[in-house]
């Protein structure tokens, strides 16, 4: 199938683009003001914790939810004014694979193909080749109801690219999925990318984004707060961060020592974090500056500059759940 | 196939594959044949009643009672795959909007023939026979598969607009109401107060006379055509409620 073509060199793009759900003192701002620039070809991270605004960002960009402000166009086209064009453009996989449990994996891919037009001699092909791309051939006539979250994720992504989508959208695509079934999936998006399928994907764990992301952007309470490429917004960071545990009584004196050492980070509760310039070298001054003053160190660690650094530098708290 | 016929076929194989899904909506009409039937065997003598056979008047409201409940099943297993988000997955396609409502619709008319049959069948076993009109049988069906459409429409429009079992609960309430507050039970002749002018102003009682054309005395080819007119009226703003509803999950 033919999928429409127009604008590609840029699939995904959205200008202030917003929701509020309710009104008045109720109203909820889920997405407030959110620019996006993908470029084809690339994958593209969206990070944030629960509840930042990613599923709702991807809910406007593949027309499920109206936005109440703002623009985005995908696959060249409105998302709004010209959502069946979007549609026949796009592969969504949503969080939580919502798959009726009562059909089996080829039925759910046969529907699929019928929903999306495709002529029906290819169906039989189709399913075929989808089910074997992701590892199901054997339990394409198993009910959907007695698979596992990996094989129910990779099923959903077959389910998304039925139609030989130019744009794929990922919604937390590995949530819940131990690490094995995690890395299958990272190699069949990476497959996908190579074959040129833009790929926008959203995830709350750092390392996924950092291993699979071309680019980034940081969401945070419904705002981009930072974006770019992994790598140069690590950088950005600079100093890699001195993680340090002492004794809860002593956070304050720890701290006034810290500040001689650098900027003072965002960390978990219970632990101080300190960009430290020296980087491994400046550790032992610390710890010798610490034991000067008396503050007993319970456990230190230090790291290279993270995305979670850049999220905690742009936002002043840590990602919930960061891995 | 198109993806309203691919819908449907969804639809209807869940049927078989949760059979305890549907089989309420079949068994709760025959239920009602058998023991109104039974129960008010004697509401015949009452004088002027216009069938001397109780499985007759009762006939009709179960068969018109079990196709509009074939159809509110629909609104159920909407319910369910807003729940789980499988419709996401449909309001994802392509599809024009009205062949993904279209689905639905030919799978509760489906049920709603399932249904219909299998309660006339337990009403001829129970001795009813159609009076002077020979197509008795076909008008039955004919207010059966307009119930069954008023039905789906109300249903769907109700889950797509709560999202909840909260709809199921209106659905219900609401179509026993709607139903009971006909001439279901007694003759509009007979009945006294309030609920006769409710009953003479119901629109579902128009459909009912269609229903009971051919198997009680009185009802004429005027009722026949009211009775197309009321389900085309109501299947219609069912319809634009169903549809209406279901471009409101997208704000």
């Amino acid at each position: 199938m033919t999928t429409p073509q127009r604008g590609l060199e840029q699939p995904i793009i959205a200008e202030g683009l917003e929701r509020v759900f309710g009104s008045g003192e109720r109203a909820v701002r889920a997405v407030d003001g959110v620019d996006l620039s993908v470029e084809r070809g690339e994958i593209f991270g969206f990070l944030g914790p629960n509840g930042a605004g990613k599923s709702t960002t991807v809910r406007m960009l593949t027309t499920l939810l109206r936005p109440t402000g703002g623009t985005a166009r995908v696959a060249g086209f409105d998302v709004v004014k010209e959502s069946d064009a979007v549609r026949r453009s796009i592969g969504v996989a949503l969080q939580d694979a919502a798959i009726d449990p009562l059909m089996t994996g080829a039925e759910l891919l046969h529907l699929q193909a019928i929903l999306y037009g495709l002529p029906r001699g290819e169906h039989t092909q189709r399913v075929g080749d989808l089910l074997e791309r992701v590892g199901l051939s054997a339990a394409g006539d198993r009910r959907v109801g007695t698979y596992s979250g990996g094989m129910r994720r990779r099923l959903d992504l077959a389910l998304a690219l039925i139609h030989e989508p130019t744009v794929l959208f990922l919604d937390e695509p590995t949530t819940g999925l131990d690490p094995m079934s995690r890395m299958a999936l990272w190699d069949e998006i990476r497959r996908l990318n190579d074959d040129g399928t833009t790929v926008l994907l959203t995830t709350q764990y750092l390392e996924e984004a950092d291993q699979l992301a071309d680019r980034v952007a940081i969401i945070d309470h419904g705002r981009i707060v930072s974006r770019g490429r992994p790598a140069d917004l690590k950088a950005g960071v600079g100093a890699p961060t001195l993680f340090i545990v002492v004794d809860p009584a002593q956070v304050e004196s720890a701290s006034a020592v810290l500040t001689a050492f650098g900027e003072l980070r965002p960390t978990a509760e219970g632990t101080l974090g300190v960009g430290l310039v020296d980087g491994a070298a400046g550790v032992s001054a610390v710890v010798r500056a610490l034991d000067d003053a008396g503050v007993q160190v319970q456990n230190l660690e230090l790291k290279a500059p993270s995305l979670d650094d850049v999220f905690a530098e742009a936002t002043g708290h840590r990602l919930e759940g960061a891995s | 196939m198109s993806a309203s016929t691919g819908l449907a076929v969804r639809s209807l194989r869940n049927i078989r594959r949760l059979p305890s899904a549907f089989l309420p909506a079949l068994l709760m009409p025959v239920f009602q044949v058998v023991s109104f039937s039974g129960t008010y065997a004697g509401i015949t003598s009452i004088p002027g009643f216009p069938t001397d056979r109780s499985v007759n008047w009762y006939l009709p409201m179960a068969v018109t009672m079990g196709a509009s409940f074939a159809g509110l099943g629909t609104g159920f297993s909407m319910i369910r795959d807003l729940q789980t988000g499988f419709y996401d997955r449909i309001r994802m396609a392509p599809a024009r909007r009205r062949d993904i409502l279209l689905g639905p619709y030919l799978a509760a008319w489906t049920r709603a023939v399932i249904a219909v049959v299998l309660v006339t069948l337990v009403g001829f076993a129970l001795g009813a026979r159609p009076v002077g009109n020979p197509f008795a049988v076909f008008t039955l069906f004919i207010a059966g598969i307009g119930m069954a459409t008023i039905g789906t429409g109300w249903g769907l429009g109700l889950a797509y607009r709560f999202r909840d079992m909260r709809a199921a609960a209106i659905m219900q309430l609401t179509l026993f109401l709607g139903l009971f507050l006909t001439d279901a039970q007694t003759p509009i002749d007979i009945m006294q107060g309030w609920l006769k002018s409710v009953a003479t102003w119901n629109p579902l009682t128009r459909i009912l006379h269609v229903a009971r054309l051919g198997f009680v005395d009185g009802n004429g080819v005027s009722d026949l055509i009211i009775g197309i007119v009321v389900m085309a009226v109501l299947g219609s703003l069912a319809w634009f409620f169903a549809l209406s509803g279901l471009r409101r999950l997208d704000d």
